[in-house]
């Protein structure tokens, strides 16, 4: 499937030794890691032992639907909690309860959530997880069958979206094109491009490239970039149809 | 009959031990059958008033019985009164274990059937004062060894032979006559021949033992009222001096290992901590969430909110410490992927009552955890950590640990929970200490003493300022 990986591909996903520091090489099991790509907007979630034993389990074809949920919605939390780091603070002083100073920082900016329906909304525990009460708007996008070209069905956003910082929320990240569509549907609403944050668990080396060089200011967090696509546009390896194992509507 | 301290100046010596600070303080009390050795030792445990004294009784110590022996045993004509009666050799075995603060399984010994239960022992873990009672608890010279103190508990025959009595009959169903020739055949002589003798090898001598009136039928009492006040209060005075000493033993011990770790502080402080130890990165969002924990003026519910939300963080990184294996996979497009999956169980153990503050966090990314709990608290007089109540998965060893105390000050509680852990069967590395703050010396000490435990912080103090966060946690 690497023919087709695009020129930005600095290191195509291949098995590596990994683990932690302190161990020695070859006490590191085994196992295949992500790609690289040459885009400093996309940051992959580092790939430590634990990341890549959850995604084992959730790629695992025999892994029961129970499981699939808990464990993507761990990686999930990882990609929110990564993507909430590149939102700005600002100096804050408090008093601590012993009576101290602590020189700490206070979250600046509102967010909110936009999930690409239906697959980006299995993702919305993750983020109220780490955010209690954030907005969330959705946005439905789906493939046209005739023309196999994306197609914006519907969606609501919150009305000061344009005030806000959007955290773009869907889990695959094939072509690329559901994501630019409603990165444009964003930006026509008034959002700026830097204000943007895709998370997105795995990711095609073309659909990212694509993606990237697209909007060159908007941030793309995920944490996989996997082999490339199959000839119906579906990530390889992959993990299968992310919405249909989540919701439970694949045939028995 | 007072013997004295003869070998108590054998106690400093044990102060060189790496690990004192379990050194378990082995007490010894002998006396015939009857003699009120019981008494004294529950009179001990009450003067002592700690929460951690455990009475071991050399009952449980009795050797099996061959059928032919069985048989003579229930005749009442099995000599259960001589030395050879003990299993001597299982007793210090247990003692030595015991002393060098491991976990012991005590045999529990059937009188109906003669014989050790199966499979059933009693578990003695990590006491600092241990009291052996029986009437050879100073005969065999390994025991003598092992033992700080040695108490013999004097009391005249006869009087001995009254309470025997009384309690055969009343407690053990057994009848009058049955145990005369029990009294006449084995414990009379046994006791001129082995346990009297064992007087020369005590401290102390307590004269005539512990009142204990009730066991005594009223046809003693005319006998016991002369006895009792004649002797009663120099008894009480013997049971006090040996109080006081044990006092001042674990008082010494409890100083030295305080000093020990302080030193320990002074030379770890110039060591660079190895990669065991991982603070996270404290990156903005990180920052953001310590302060809104930090600020006095946070709502508890906020607290919370956020300390469950950096804990589920910290326990995903802790995860990254654990083994992985190589594990292949088929994704649902039959490609396959090469991946990992966590080389055993995991269970968390947590250090009360602190610790319990990352169960949200601990259960959010492995739901099915299996939780084992202990409880420290320092002791209000030395300040050293002692451990009160222990309860882990019995398999713990095949486990890889999660230890889990949101605070780490000198380290000396840590250092215990690891070394209670490491008793228990699990592997240095195996285990992965997780903290939301640390200070520097107390992160040293842990990494310095157990070079291959990992350490995961979310934040290191500089000094210690103290123990805040589980009360905000739960409230109190």
């Amino acid at each position: 499937m690497s023919t087709t990986a695009p020129d930005t591909v600095v290191e195509g996903c291949a098995a590596a030794p990994i683990g932690p520091s302190y161990r020695e090489k070859d006490e590191k099991p085994q196992a295949t890691v992500s790609g690289k790509i040459k885009f400093d907007t996309v940051h992959v979630l580092p790939q430590t032992p634990q990341l890549i034993a959850l995604l084992t389990i959730i790629r695992d074809k025999n892994t029961q639907r129970g499981d699939f949920i808990f464990y993507s919605n761990r990686i999930i939390r990882l990609l929110v909690e990564e993507g909430l780091n590149h939102l700005p603070v600002k100096e804050h002083e408090v008093t601590t309860p012993l009576g101290r100073t602590y020189a700490g920082v206070r979250f600046e900016g509102k967010i909110c959530g936009v999930s690409i329906m239906r697959a980006g909304e299995s993702m919305e525990q993750g983020l109220r997880d780490c955010c209690r009460s954030v907005r969330i708007g959705k946005i439905l996008i789906q493939r046209d069958e005739d023309t196999s070209q994306p197609k914006l069905f519907y969606h609501k956003l919150p009305n000061d979206i344009a005030d806000r910082w959007v955290l773009l929320l869907d889990p695959m990240n094939a072509t690329g094109g559901s994501a630019s569509m409603a990165v444009e549907v964003l930006k026509g609403k008034g959002v700026a491009e830097e204000r943007i944050l895709f998370l997105n668990l795995i990711a095609s080396p073309e659909g990212l490239e694509h993606f990237a060089s697209k909007f060159p200011k908007l941030r793309v967090i995920t944490a996989f970039i996997d082999e490339g696509l199959d000839d119906k546009n579906y990530i390889v390896p992959g993990l299968g149809d992310f919405g249909d194992r989540h919701f439970g509507t694949l045939n028995d | 009959m007072w013997v004295g301290f003869t070998s108590a100046k054998h106690l400093p010596d044990e102060l060189d031990r790496s690990d004192d600070w379990i050194d378990t303080q082995i007490i010894g009390i002998a006396g015939s059958s009857g003699s009120g050795k019981t008494s004294v030792a529950a009179q001990l445990v009450k003067r002592l008033n700690l929460p951690w004294v455990v009475v071991l009784s050399m009952d449980s110590f009795y050797k099996e019985l061959n059928p032919a022996q069985s048989k003579l045993a229930f005749e009442n004509n099995y000599d259960f009164d001589a030395p050879t009666a003990i299993d001597f050799d299982i007793l210090v075995d247990r003692l030595q274990d015991i002393k060098a603060g491991k976990k012991a399984e005590i045999p529990v010994y059937s009188f109906e059937k003669h014989q050790r239960e199966r499979d059933k022992t009693t578990t003695i873990y990590s006491c600092h004062v241990l009291i052996l009672e029986g009437i050879f608890a100073l005969y065999d010279p390994r025991v003598l060894e092992l033992l700080d103190m040695k108490i013999f508990v004097d009391t005249d025959s006869d009087i001995c032979l009254a309470r025997r009595l009384a309690r055969d009959v009343k407690s053990r169903g057994r009848d009058v006559r049955g145990a005369l020739q029990q009294w006449h055949r084995f414990v009379k002589p046994n006791f001129e021949l082995y346990v009297r003798p064992q007087m020369k090898n005590a401290d102390i001598a307590i004269p005539r033992g512990i009142d204990n009136i009730t066991a005594i039928g009223v046809w003693l009492q005319c006998l016991r009222s002369t006895i009792v006040t004649s002797n009663a209060n120099g008894g009480t005075r013997r049971v006090d001096m040996v109080v006081k000493h044990i006092q001042r033993a674990l008082r010494t011990k409890s100083e030295a290992h305080l000093k020990k770790i302080a030193e320990l502080g002074e030379r770890v402080l110039e060591k660079p901590l190895t990669d065991n130890v991982t603070v996270l990165e404290q990156t903005p969002q990180l920052r953001g969430i310590h302060t809104i924990l930090q600020d006095r003026m946070t709502n508890r519910e906020d607290f919370i909110f956020y300390f469950d939300r950096l804990s589920s963080l910290l326990v995903e990184k802790a995860m990254d410490r654990m083994t992985f294996t190589t594990q292949q996979v088929l994704t649902p497009l039959d490609r396959p992927y090469m991946g990992l999956r966590c080389a055993s169980a995991i269970c968390g153990v947590v250090i009360l009552r602190s610790g319990g503050v990352f169960e949200i966090g601990l259960k959010r990314v492995v739901p099915d955890c299996k939780i084992g709990r202990l409880l420290l608290q320092s002791n209000i007089r030395t300040g050293e950590p002692e451990l009160h109540h222990l309860k882990v998965p019995p398999n713990i060893g095949k486990h890889q640990v999660l230890l889990l105390d949101p605070q780490i000050a000198s380290g000396a509680a840590a250092l215990m929970a690891v070394r209670v852990l490491k008793d228990h069967g699990v592997e240095e590395g195996n285990i992965v200490f997780l903290t939301y703050m640390a200070t520097k010396v107390g992160l040293g000490r842990l990494n310095a003493v157990f070079p291959e435990l990992k350490i995961v912080a979310a934040s290191v103090e500089e000094e210690w300022a103290g123990r805040w966060i589980d009360e905000k946690y739960f409230g109190c």
